[in-house]
């Protein structure tokens, strides 16, 4: 009986040994899918119809982020990126101006169907729910419904321009943003629809009242005809479901499984917010949207609310905190305390420009990227890694001096010093962005090995103007083994002075896979040295470029 | 034995088999298996106990709507006078004519035993907000009132307590040219009445003869006329970081009994903002002195008296510690902003009173100086907690709603 048993027992195990053989063998995985890089995340597939709407309060949103540090908050890579370490097409992100050219006005169109729109007559059919700016809702002749966001009146043109500016930037760099237009409007043909409703301060609903929008327009700008300048964002399709928080994930989204804080979109958008401050870049500025026919629904994910960007703090010139300390911070407070008010906070002393009232407070001296911050801390902001911001700032590289200045023509901003400057703002804040972050990492991009064998490549930093050419690059060649993820055989190093190799046969004869490490040697970056390592898969059509990366 | 485990191997391979079959053959399937797998445990989205309270807060505006509502019931808090206490009742607002004019009305009683009932029809935006008037009454007793004497020479431990409760029924009205200009009028009906005071220390009349504080015997009452100017240019108003606000205001108090307590008040409050670092730091100045004065054989009661003591101005003494006919009052802050919600402030506050205007100078002023914080944004401090110190009257600690000035 003791023998059966021992070999029952004998048996059982050699089995588990093998399948835990082979399961340690597949758990790894290949490095690359026959379908990589993917260019489009799939993530409609699933119904998504029981997701709920979500509402967020301000209040717990602030401590939340300020006093928690919520989110998983271990260093690792972006997890939503492809193996070529691009962001893959989503219902996040649609990749526009990082994948193509743009024509400049496709870029200054941005999310808009139309050329304008006149918003006199339509209906005022409720009141604004959310945020400081006043405003109400409208619907134009079809039933589409309208937000109208007016501006302040010691800041004619500011927010309402601030508005269609980053419309435009956000909706070229991919992301999903509503359509937004700046209207005047003729206070005169304001129409409240017969069952328009308002929140009274004793937070009933109740009828609304001309009075109710006389208070309103007593609150904003009023031009020298008479009219109110302001910004109609049309609501975006399908059923709200409130916000996305820059942590975690939806619990009722099965489609949503990549932790927020670890998609490279949003921990880039940090980037963005940085270049234009964007200061309010915050959960509560976002917009999930329900899509679709019933029973195939799935979320859209918008980024909403520019009106307190660059210069504009929506209902007055921007404070000088902003970008520069968060709301609760505590290290400068504690040494303003102490001191009795002696240690001064740098950013005090830095001097705006009087442009004109349009611009309000925006300024590229003083402005170092690194060092910029929303007004409290965000989860995905926090853990942007080099890689993530090297991704963002070669978006950010594609946005030309004409571009800018096409897109600051679409805020209509009334005196033309006021579109010059802050033209002039943008420009020399992108380059700045572009010093900080395109050069945290070996920026090597577009690799390419031909059937030849030659290898191109280009260097981000170098295309951008913001950096000279290196003085030569090392580059390793190896077989790869796709199965057991490591090279293979024996290695192969070349010095080149340009960006452009031929590989050396012996590699590339017979294998499926080859990788090339690139150091870069740059006496100003010594930190280019840091190895990017390109894989290439050979195909029907030649080689391609599978994967990169950064280290 | 031996078939049966061969038999069991087989199944438990093949089982593994069939699974490392299912191994994702591509990214998408490999990404689409992840999400079919959270497809099977969706949950609803479930805030957190404080996340649902802070969004019911907000939501429902519960704080404006319990403690200022444009209209209906809510429960008043707060101050009924400097030195009554901790005070709440109910109190009604009601919205009339479009909302231009407001009836409110308010019934609230202290700790310390005060009480008050007012009610007003205020309009505040007449004529596009260039006209306001209101019409008021109120009734109120302050039971624990505190007294020292008269004059700069009162002594502390002549520290006595004397009841007041009186009628005020009037109008006012005035002009506002400009957001920042007011020239306003009142008439009010007064009927002061002095009583011995709560049982918690010495009544007045067992330190004081009536001869020696006028108004403590006979109570008339009055009519009282006020004119008064205001330039308003501070900026925010409600915190101010620059700019200043400089009040005038006349009055004149008709003795409608008695003939014995006409008299006249002129009082000048005078306050600066000079900003520093881009209006970061703020040196805050404020000069207030009020003079009254009557003809021969008038006098001025004391309980209409200036005083200076308390946490608004000399803040190192006790409430109501000096008296007199002339007060002179110099305040001054250094505040710097600490951050966004919290400013710290150093303050130095000197005065005097004196019988005659003349008497009032810059020697021998009382002073303290101190150090707190305010809690408050550009709109207005909602809570300072301060500590006076370095005067005769010891150290005190203040917490307080509001602004000092």
């Amino acid at each position: 009986m003791t023998y059966v048993v021992s070999a029952f027992r004998r048996t059982v195990a050699a089995t588990a040994f093998v399948i835990l053989a082979v399961a340690a063998g597949r758990g790894a995985g290949p490095r690359f899918y026959p379908d990589d890089p993917i260019q489009v995340d799939r993530d409609a597939q699933f119904d998504a119809s029981a997701a709920k709407p979500i509402e967020g309060s301000n209040g717990y949103d602030f401590a939340e982020n300020t006093f928690l540090n919520p989110g998983d908050r271990r260093e690792i890579p972006a997890v939503n990126v492809n193996t070529m370490d691009e962001v893959p097409d989503s219902s996040w992100f649609t990749n526009r101006i990082g994948r193509r050219a743009m024509a400049i006005d496709e870029i200054v169109r941005g999310p808009n169907s139309m050329d304008t729109v006149a918003v006199d007559d339509w209906p005022v059919v409720r009141d604004k729910t959310s945020g400081i700016t006043p405003g109400y809702r409208v619907t134009d002749p079809s039933g589409r419904l309208y937000q109208i966001k007016f501006d302040p009146p010691g800041n004619p043109e500011m927010a309402s321009g601030a508005e269609v500016i980053g419309a435009a930037i956000y909706h070229a760099l991919g992301y999903n943003v509503v359509e937004g237009y700046v209207v005047d409007i003729d206070p005169a043909r304001i129409v409240i629809a017969p069952d328009a409703t308002t929140v009274d301060m004793s937070g009933r609903r109740r009828p609304m009242r001309r009075s109710d929008i006389d208070r309103l327009l007593s609150r904003a700008a009023k031009l020298p005809n008479g009219k109110y300048r302001a910004t109609a964002s049309r609501f975006a399709d399908g059923i709200p479901l409130g916000y996305f928080k820059y942590y975690g994930t939806r619990p009722d989204d099965p489609n949503d499984i990549h932790p927020h804080e670890h998609r490279r979109e949003l921990r880039g958008s940090r980037v963005f917010a940085a270049w234009l401050n964007h200061d309010d870049s915050r959960g509560l500025n976002s917009l999930d949207m329900l899509e679709g026919p019933a029973g195939a629904r799935h979320v859209r994910h918008y980024m909403f609310d520019f009106g307190s960007i660059m210069g504009s703090g929506s209902v007055f010139a921007q404070v000088p905190r902003a970008g520069n300390e968060y709301i609760l911070e505590w290290t400068p407070a504690l040494k303003t305390l102490v001191t009795f008010g002696l240690f001064v906070r740098p950013w005090i002393l830095v001097d705006y420009p009087e442009v004109a009232p349009s611009v309000g407070r925006f300024e590229s001296e003083f402005f170092d990227p690194a060092e910029w911050r929303p007004e409290y801390p965000n989860p995905a902001f926090d853990l942007m890694r080099p890689d993530d911001a090297f991704w963002a700032a070669r978006l950010v590289a594609k946005f030309s001096d004409e571009a800018l200045k096409a897109i600051v023509t679409k805020a209509r901003y009334t005196d033309p010093a006021a579109s010059d400057y802050i033209t002039r703002t943008l420009i020399a804040r992108r380059d700045k962005v572009l010093r900080t972050w395109l050069t945290g990492v070996n920026p090597i991009v577009e690799p390419q090995l031909s059937a030849a064998g030659v290898l191109t490549f280009e260097n981000a930093a170098v295309n951008a103007g913001i950096a000279t050419a290196p003085t030569g690059y090392v580059l390793t060649w190896s077989r790869f083994d796709n199965a057991t993820d490591a090279a293979v055989g024996p290695s192969e190093e070349q010095r080149v002075t340009g960006p452009r190799a031929d590989a050396p046969p012996a590699i590339l004869k017979g294998s499926n896979y080859v990788s090339v490490t690139i150091q870069t040697t740059h006496a100003g970056f010594p930190g280019w040295n840091a190895p990017a390592v390109v894989y290439f898969r050979q195909g029907a059509a030649g080689w391609q470029p599978v994967g990169i990366s950064r280290k | 034995m031996r078939l049966r485990a061969a038999l069991v191997a087989a199944c438990v391979l093949t089982a593994a088999v069939a699974a490392f079959a299912q191994e994702p053959a591509t990214r998408a399937e490999e990404l689409a298996r992840q999400r079919e797998e959270k497809s099977r445990e969706l949950t609803p989205p479930s805030p957190g106990a404080l996340e649902r309270a802070l969004l019911m807060l907000e939501n429902g505006r519960l704080f404006e709507r319990i403690l200022n509502p444009p209209e209906g019931f809510y429960p008043k808090i707060g101050n009924i006078t400097a030195g009554g206490g901790f005070a709440m009742g109910p109190a009604y607002r009601k919205p009339l004519f479009g909302e231009r004019t407001a009836f409110s009305a308010l019934a609230i009683g202290s700790v310390k035993r005060y009480w008050l009932v007012d009610a007003r029809l205020t309009s505040q935006d007449l004529a596009g907000g260039r006209l306001f008037a209101d019409v008021h009454g109120r009734l109120f007793e302050y039971p624990l009132e505190d007294f020292f004497g008269l004059g700069p020479d009162s002594r502390r431990e002549d520290d006595v307590i004397y009841g007041f409760r009186s009628s005020e029924v009037g109008a006012a009205a005035g002009v506002r040219p400009v957001p920042w200009f007011v020239v306003g009028a009142k008439l009010d009906h007064l009927t002061p009445s002095v009583g011995p005071g709560g049982s918690e220390g010495r009544s007045i009349r067992q330190v004081f003869f009536p001869s020696a504080v006028p108004g403590l015997d006979l109570q008339p009452d009055f009519l009282r006329y006020e004119f008064s100017a205001d330039v308003n240019l501070r900026e925010p108003m409600g915190n101010p970081r620059r700019g200043g606000q400089y009040k005038i205001a006349y009055q004149w108090f008709d003795d409608r009994d008695l003939g014995r307590y006409n008299f006249r008040r002129v009082d000048l409050d005078l306050q600066q903002y000079l900003p520093i670092l881009r209006d970061r730091r703020v040196i805050a100045l404020r000069a207030f002195v009020s003079t009254a004065d009557a003809d021969a054989g008038q006098d001025v009661p004391f309980y209409y008296q200036r005083t200076l003591g308390g946490p608004d101005d000399l803040r190192g003494f006790r409430q109501f510690r000096f008296r007199d006919k002339n007060i002179l009052l110099l305040q001054a802050e250094y505040r710097w902003e600490i951050f966004t919600a919290v400013d710290g402030a150093i303050f130095y506050d000197a005065g005097r009173v004196a019988p005659r205007f003349e008497d009032l100078g810059f020697d021998d002023l009382e002073s303290d100086y101190g150090i707190g914080f305010r809690f408050g944004t550009r709109n207005g401090v909602f809570l300072r907690v301060e500590g006076a110190f370095g005067s005769s009257g010891g150290k005190h600690f203040i917490l307080r709603f509001g602004h000092v000035f």
